[in-house]
């Protein structure tokens, strides 16, 4: 019953197979709500890289496997996207699968785009022809004149050729002898970008990048394209790309590159602009929610923020290399995480540089998704290296202890700081201080050390002096003031609430005094409500009982009052405080 | 339902209102269960998922039930711990198809059996393992296992399989906790 108490741990252990032997990319896997039941299902893909190569699209409802089919190749990219406004609302899934898009629609395959295919050279058709034709001439060379067309403008096929060895020539050709010729761009990475409303149920377009450097953004009902850009003007192969805003009003999508720099692409822009390099490949990036700063792992095991403009906010080293990253948003917090997968098992919460959490996982991950799944809100799932599929539930109780701002230092100055001018003053105070660097130092020396002997004495003058007395754990504070010259005083009491939450009830304050020597007005009185960081005044007559009409003499008597504050039931006083009463001046009394 | 009748005129002989809190998860099938024991005429046909914090309250002559969704993240919470100071009889309700989400069921369950105001009394615990016709659910032994039921010393307890859209096994349930409140009620005059 006590387990959890006992573990410190935010998360909840809710399921873990070892036996589930799935071999999922960073791209492939998310939660969707597919089927429109509000029952988010787990959506993956898993790869087998043997010597067959095969994947398959595989849902999980809860913990159950509950479809499994078969992709046509190893896609590049999942994403699900809504494509319409229609009860219930339902998602679609898109899978990128070499240069085409497969669209399945509750879980069923629904449509393909196809990214248009490239133009083949003259020359390269040309060769084709003439191997098809099986003249006399020798395969190497009518093969020859392909070497002359960079490697990159050929189609795959004419690649693989280039690559065989002579005896392997004549089969292969035999066997492409009636295939069109084709110059496809296989899609290499992929997300989604919101049409006119960011609401997590609006409509989406998909957005591709392929791997010769262009993008696409295309219309989620007619899959025609809406937007066609070169990723850079130097070469690109994209790896990564996130996309914040909506198409119709405004958008940034960023390109992560092979070439190790990342380039942006805003609405109408028909090429991408590079605003950030980095020196280590990048492993995976984020746009954060919010701020939209870009948060990128590289495999020098860093975590990197950049801002909107590409300026480099912080880096982190973490302790292992990163195999994987996952956005953490908790709305209910106010606050986006960033999970770090790293080599050995570990996961650590960002929050901005901070790591504010570390979870384990069985083995290195390789793939992170958070969000809600089934009926609750904050799952976490996991799928390792090892195969293994893990789910973690967040506590519902778990708030990072972030609540409070403390232990949060500031996040380095993103903007400059607006300077001014130099101005002809400060040239000439620079040339002084060139000119004469002892003196001015000394000088500035002595100055604050003057300063610091003045605080402190002033702290020394306010420490000695009784002008209030307080009580820090009960957050109280208590003050006297007497006024008049006697017999008759006013006491002027200030009970103050230095707590700035809660608010101080059943408190009394009960003055002791020599009834010989001082007769009071009221000598019990019970403290009213006083609401946080307020004060209470009480005010008290009191009337020093005089000696045939004259002053005691000042040892003869005590002339002190002294005050408890106590609160009800309870025995120890909160606070207690001794008031020296002034003696009754003689003038005073005279008059 | 005549159970609860025969726990209704007992109490009013002897004078007293019962308050039953019915807590659980959301989708449990909190409010089914409830519907179960309307009357015919205040019966609802359509349930609707409760959503955000939900109160539903019924009274039946001298017991009244109150049923909420133990969901969400803290903004609630405070709320519907309010509401465990006089209770005198608990329902939790369990989804028990809903096997991701058995540790979040025995997180609520030991944070309900630490809150002070449960703690130390000795309130019957009634627990659903309800949607047992789904077929991936679990069974009532292995739901008490997964919730760690068999630590619990200081209070009665009995778990129960149900299906709230039928009606099976609630009765059974329901008869096992108006027994414990009436004896609670007995001893302590
Ligand atoms: N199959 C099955 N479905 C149930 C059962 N009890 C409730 N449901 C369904 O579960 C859903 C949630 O029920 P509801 O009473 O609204 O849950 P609440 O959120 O706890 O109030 C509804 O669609 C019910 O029809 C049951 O015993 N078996
Ligand atoms: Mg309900």
């Amino acid at each position: 019953m006590s387990k959890t108490e006992l573990n410190p741990s935010r998360w909840l252990e809710a399921h873990s197979d070892r036996s589930a032997d799935l071999t999922t990319l960073p791209k492939h896997l998310l939660l969707a709500n597919i089927c429109g039941d509000g029952d988010y299902r787990l959506v993956l893909v898993d790869a087998k890289f043997g010597d067959d190569i095969s994947a398959r699209l595989k849902v999980y409802k809860g913990t159950v496997l509950c479809s499994d089919q078969s992709l046509p190749d190893v896609p590049s990219a999942l994403i699900s996207f809504y494509v319409d406004g229609i009860e219930p609302r339902t998602p679609v899934l898109g899978v990128a699968c070499g240069s085409d898009l497969l669209i399945y629609k509750n879980s069923k395959p629904f449509y393909k785009f196809s990214i248009p295919p490239l133009s083949i050279s003259a020359l390269e058709q040309d060769v084709w022809q003439k191997l098809c034709l099986s003249s006399d001439e020798p395969y190497e060379k009518i093969i020859e004149a392909l070497e002359s067309v960079p490697l990159s403008e050929l189609s795959g096929r004419s690649q693989k050729l280039l690559t065989l060895a002579q005896q392997e020539i004549e089969d292969y050709v035999y066997k492409y002898r009636n295939a069109e010729l084709r110059r496809i761009c296989p899609i290499t990475c992929m997300t989604t970008l919101y049409r006119n409303s960011e609401d997590a149920t609006s409509v989406s377009y998909p957005v591709l990048a392929t791997e010769f450097g262009q993008l696409y953004v295309l219309d989620s009902q007619t899959f025609t394209i809406l937007h066609e850009a070169r990723i850079s003007n130097t070469k690109a192969t994209p790896s990564i790309v996130v996309a914040a805003g909506k198409f119709e009003v405004e958008f940034r999508i960023l390109v992560a590159c092979r070439e190790r720099y990342v380039t942006l692409i805003r609405k109408d822009w028909l090429e991408g602009k590079n605003i950030l390099q980095t020196t280590a490949s990048i492993v995976d990036m984020l746009i954060m929610p919010g701020d939209k700063f870009i948060c990128i792992a590289t495999s020098d095991k860093m975590l990197n923020c950049y801002s909107k403009r590409g300026n480099k906010l912080w880096s982190v080293a973490t302790a292992q290399a990163i195999t994987c990253i996952s956005l953490v948003p908790l709305q209910h917090l106010s606050l986006s995480l960033v999970a770090v997968g790293m080599q050995g098992g570990s996961i650590h919460l960002y929050h901005s540089r901070h790591p504010v959490d570390y979870i384990s996982a069985p083995d290195t991950p390789s793939a992170i998704v958070f969000g809600q799944m089934g009926q609750e809100d904050h799952v976490m799932v996991i799928i390792t290296l090892g195969g293994t599929i893990n789910f973690k539930i967040l506590k519902r109780t778990a708030d990072f202890g972030l609540n409070q701002d403390t232990g949060i230092s500031p996040t380095i100055q993103s903007k400059p700081l607006p300077l001014p001018k130099r101005s002809k003053l400060f040239l000439e105070q620079s040339l002084r201080e060139k000119q004469n660097p002892t003196d001015m130092h000394q000088s500035f020396q002595q100055d604050l050390i003057r300063l610091r002997l003045t605080s402190a004495r002033t702290l020394l003058q306010i420490n000695s002096d009784q002008s209030g007395i307080g009580n820090t754990k009960e957050q109280i504070k208590l003050s006297a003031q007497v006024l008049g010259l006697g017999p008759t005083f006013t006491l002027i009491l200030t009970v103050e609430n230095m707590n700035p939450d809660k608010a101080l009830i059943q408190l009394s304050a009960i003055f002791h005094c020599n009834p010989e020597n001082y007769q009071l007005s009221l000598y019990t009185l019970p403290i009213p409500f006083v609401p946080p960081s307020l004060s209470y005044k009480i005010h008290n007559k009191v009337i020093e009982c005089l000696n045939d009409g004259l002053p005691k003499d000042e040892a003869q008597g005590n002339n002190t009052i002294r005050v408890f504050i106590v609160r009800n039931e309870q025995i120890q006083p909160v606070l207690a405080a001794t008031i020296n009463m002034p003696p009754t001046d003689p003038l005073a009394f005279t008059m | 339902m005549g159970l609860f009748k025969t726990l209704a005129v007992f109490l009013r002989i002897k004078k007293k209102e019962v308050n039953v809190l019915v807590i659980g998860l959301n989708n449990s099938g909190k409010s089914t269960i409830i519907n179960h024991f309307k009357d015919e005429e205040d019966k609802q046909s359509e349930i609707v998922p409760t959503v955000g914090f939900n109160v539903e309250k019924f009274q039946n002559q001298s017991l009244s039930f109150t049923a909420f969704d133990m969901s969400g993240h803290g903004r609630y919470r405070d709320l519907w711990e309010h509401y465990y100071k006089d209770c005198h009889g608990i329902v939790f309700v369990i989804d028990s198809s809903d096997k991701l989400r058995l540790v979040v069921v025995k997180d609520e369950l030991d944070l309900l059996l630490q809150h002070p105001d449960i703690c130390n009394r000795k309130i019957p615990i009634l627990f659903f393992a309800n949607k047992m016709d789904c077929k991936e659910s679990l069974s009532s032994v292995k739901i008490a296992a997964g919730l760690g039921l068999d630590k619990i010393m200081d209070k009665p307890w009995n778990i129960s399989a149900s299906n709230a859209l039928t009606g099976d096994g609630l009765n059974e349930g329901v008869e096992w906790l108006t027994q414990q409140i009436r004896d609670t009620i007995v001893n302590r005059n």
